[in-house]
């Protein structure tokens, strides 16, 4: 018994060789993406954690004593509140995105193929200058006498100069700004994939406008609602450069302060406890929202 | 045909792993390039513009030294790099003071052959003797400067004469002051009669409640281009750099300077030659060039800071004179910001987190 298994295994064996020895090449061809993945991503991580374990040494760099002091300190009010800050701010910048990149993306999916072509160029075109540059942008709009309150003034609903700049909706508004182009091209994609006969059918079948596009539109997008959250709700919580302009320095979310431990503060384990504390919540937030929707697939993501 | 693509394979993954693991290896075995006759490179590693172009320039033309000018946001950033390149790859150095006392403790930075520096002499001795170098062997001032308080008298109401003039309400969403913790605590400490550099903890303590109440009058907090936020009457009343202080001037000369009654911050940038810097002698030759009185005044009258420099005075012009609002008479009277142990730095950061908070 035991020897025809034996026998049988050999033979099998012996008539996969020649195609898995074909195959085996092709993991050449796909060790680049490994070896990205491990040195740029999996290292980092792993470094990030360990990191986050040790000491900061009196004056610079790290001693390697194990703490959890850092890890302690975040539990703070003074911090949580910065998480707290950074995860409202995430949450309006993302509902806001959602609620202009869901009409948009949609609409775009329904033009004919030149104009959506178009489209997708005007969508992609900023990215064409420096995110850095497009904030300074927004400061001659906003500022003191600037085209925005010269308008206001013009249209007579001021009739002195204001203080728009440095203040949390500047930053919002940056934030949305920068961030929509994602939440767009999320949505475009799946709605340009969905199949337009399911509405048509549920329309012969009696449904309302506004019931075909809750029951079919809406659960057909999913995925790309979802890979847009993703998108716009991780970087919103780190992206320090845009609160920094806008906000004239004055609104911390949780990337300013991480830049801030490892300037001025010096130090970095605490800096890479908040990262990884940061990692974690964006990642329970995504699963918790995976669980509420029931979406198993992120559109264009996976 | 098989063949070449698994060869392709194996090719791009090996220039990966290269790439990957030689990427922050530069400009290593340049020094050993050098041959006779060729007066090689020299690499300068600041703030951007730091160093002007024309002086660069200059330096190129009178020595044939090719001049590499890399810069940097923060000197943390600096610091980092440097212990990285374990005090090599760079040659010349501009940071601040409470940094280079840290490189040097970590023994990244070589100490100066005074000898291939003939002009260290006109360095102006008030500049010289600070913490971070007490014996003058590693450093050559480059930029020192006081902040100073600047407002427009034809905005303010109140009476501004120091730190504590600040919390006054009529101020309220009018201020600049500068995105650093220390400075800002440091301020509200010596309203309190204490150092900036304090290490009692509940002095910190009460200094971090006090600078809450001053919340209500900030406008912006930032380090860079302070000035245009006082010229465009964004703000009316600024906490500036020395540099930024003069530009402020030069272009509103009705704006008012406050020497703050309750005592002067001072800071100096100075130029250092790494431990391991690959061209040590252009290195030297860059430190005597830029400490020649003529290019001394070059340096001084585009970066705008005080000139440390005795043998420029006679070459810097009666107009930028007359903008220099600071004397040198003041500087003993400054105070450097410096290191305070791990739990004072923590307590600044959980203030200035707390603070930032609770501007709007």
């Amino acid at each position: 018994m035991g020897q025809t298994t034996k026998e049988s295994e050999t033979i099998v064996r012996w008539k996969k060789t020649k195609p898995t020895t074909r195959r085996n090449r092709w993991w050449l061809i796909v060790m680049p993406l490994y070896l990205f993945t491990i040195f740029f991503v999996a290292l980092p991580m792993v470094y990030l954690l360990v990191l986050s374990f040790l000491t900061r040494a009196r004056t610079w760099g790290v001693v390697n004593e194990f703490t959890l002091d850092n890890y302690i300190r975040i539990a703070k009010p003074v911090y949580l509140n910065t998480f707290k800050e950074s995860f409202q701010m995430a949450v309006i910048t993302t509902a806001g995105t959602l609620l202009i990149g869901y009409p948009f993306g949609y609409f775009m999916a329904r033009m004919s193929a030149r104009t959506k072509s178009l489209m997708m160029l005007l969508v992609v075109i900023p990215f064409w200058t420096s995110a850095l540059m497009r904030m300074y942008g927004w400061i001659i709009i906003f500022r003191s006498n600037g085209l925005l309150d010269k308008l206001l003034m013009g249209m007579g609903l001021t009739d002195s100069p204001q203080k728009l700049l440095y203040s949390y909706p500047a930053v919002l508004v940056g934030m949305i700004y920068s961030l929509l182009p994602f939440m767009i091209l999320s949505i475009y994609s799946s709605t340009d994939k969905m199949d337009w006969s399911l509405v048509e059918a549920a329309r012969d079948l009696g449904a309302t406008r506004g019931k075909a596009f809750f029951t079919i539109t809406m659960k057909l997008t999913l995925p790309g609602i979802l890979s847009g959250i993703v998108l716009v709700f991780i970087p919103s919580m780190g992206l320090f450069f845009i609160a920094d302009i806008l906000g004239g320095g004055k609104i911390m979310l949780v990337g300013n302060l991480i830049q801030n431990q490892l300037q001025n503060g010096r130090d970095w384990p605490f800096a890479a406890a908040l990262s990884v504390v940061l990692m974690i919540f964006t990642s329970v937030m995504i699963w918790i929202y995976r669980r509420v929707t029931g979406v198993r697939e992120l559109e264009g993501l996976l | 045909m098989r063949k070449t693509k698994g060869f392709f394979a194996v090719l791009m993954a090996m220039a990966l792993v290269v790439v990957s693991l030689s990427g922050c290896k530069g400009s290593g075995g340049e020094s050993e390039k050098k041959e006779k006759g060729d007066p090689g490179e020299l690499n300068i590693y600041t703030w951007a513009e730091y160093v002007p172009q024309d002086v660069i320039d200059r330096f190129e033309s009178e020595t044939g030294i090719r001049v590499n000018y890399t810069n940097f946001e923060a000197n943390e950033e600096m610091l980092a790099k440097l212990e990285t390149s374990e005090g090599g790859e760079y040659d010349i150095i501009i940071a601040s003071d409470y940094i280079i006392k840290i490189a040097a403790e970590e023994g990244l930075v070589k100490e100066l052959d005074k000898e291939k520096i003939p002009n260290f002499k006109n360095i102006d001795p008030v500049f010289q003797n600070f913490f971070y170098d007490p014996e003058n062997k590693l450093t050559v001032p480059y930029g020192p400067g006081i902040p100073l308080l600047v407002y427009d008298p034809s905005v303010v109401t109140c009476e501004i004469t120091g730190y504590d003039s600040l919390w006054d309400a009529s101020l309220k969403d009018n201020l600049a002051l500068m995105d650093s913790e220390r400075v800002v605590m440091g301020m509200t400490l010596k309203t309190m009669g204490e150092s900036f550099n304090t290490e009692d903890l509940d002095v910190i303590r009460a200094a971090g409640n006090k600078l809450m109440e001053l919340a209500p009058n900030v406008r912006v907090l930032s380090q860079n281009q302070t000035q245009d936020y006082l010229l465009s009457g964004e703000v009316s009343a600024a906490f500036l750099f020395t540099s930024q202080v003069v530009l402020a001037l030069s272009q509103n000369p009705e704006l008012e300077v406050v020497y703050p009654k309750e005592g002067l911050g001072f800071g100096v940038d100075a130029a250092f030659i790494p431990s391991k810097a690959p061209n040590s002698d252009n290195a030297h030759a860059f430190l005597n060039f830029i400490l020649d009185g003529e290019m001394g005044a070059q340096i001084a009258q585009q970066t705008y800071y005080l000139c440390p420099n005795q043998a420029s005075y006679e070459f810097l012009d009666e107009e930028f004179k007359k903008s220099l609002i600071i004397s040198t008479d003041d500087v003993p009277n400054g105070e450097f910001i410096q290191d305070v142990g791990p739990e004072a730095t923590s307590l600044h950061e959980e203030f200035w987190t707390e603070f930032k908070a609770a501007l709007d």
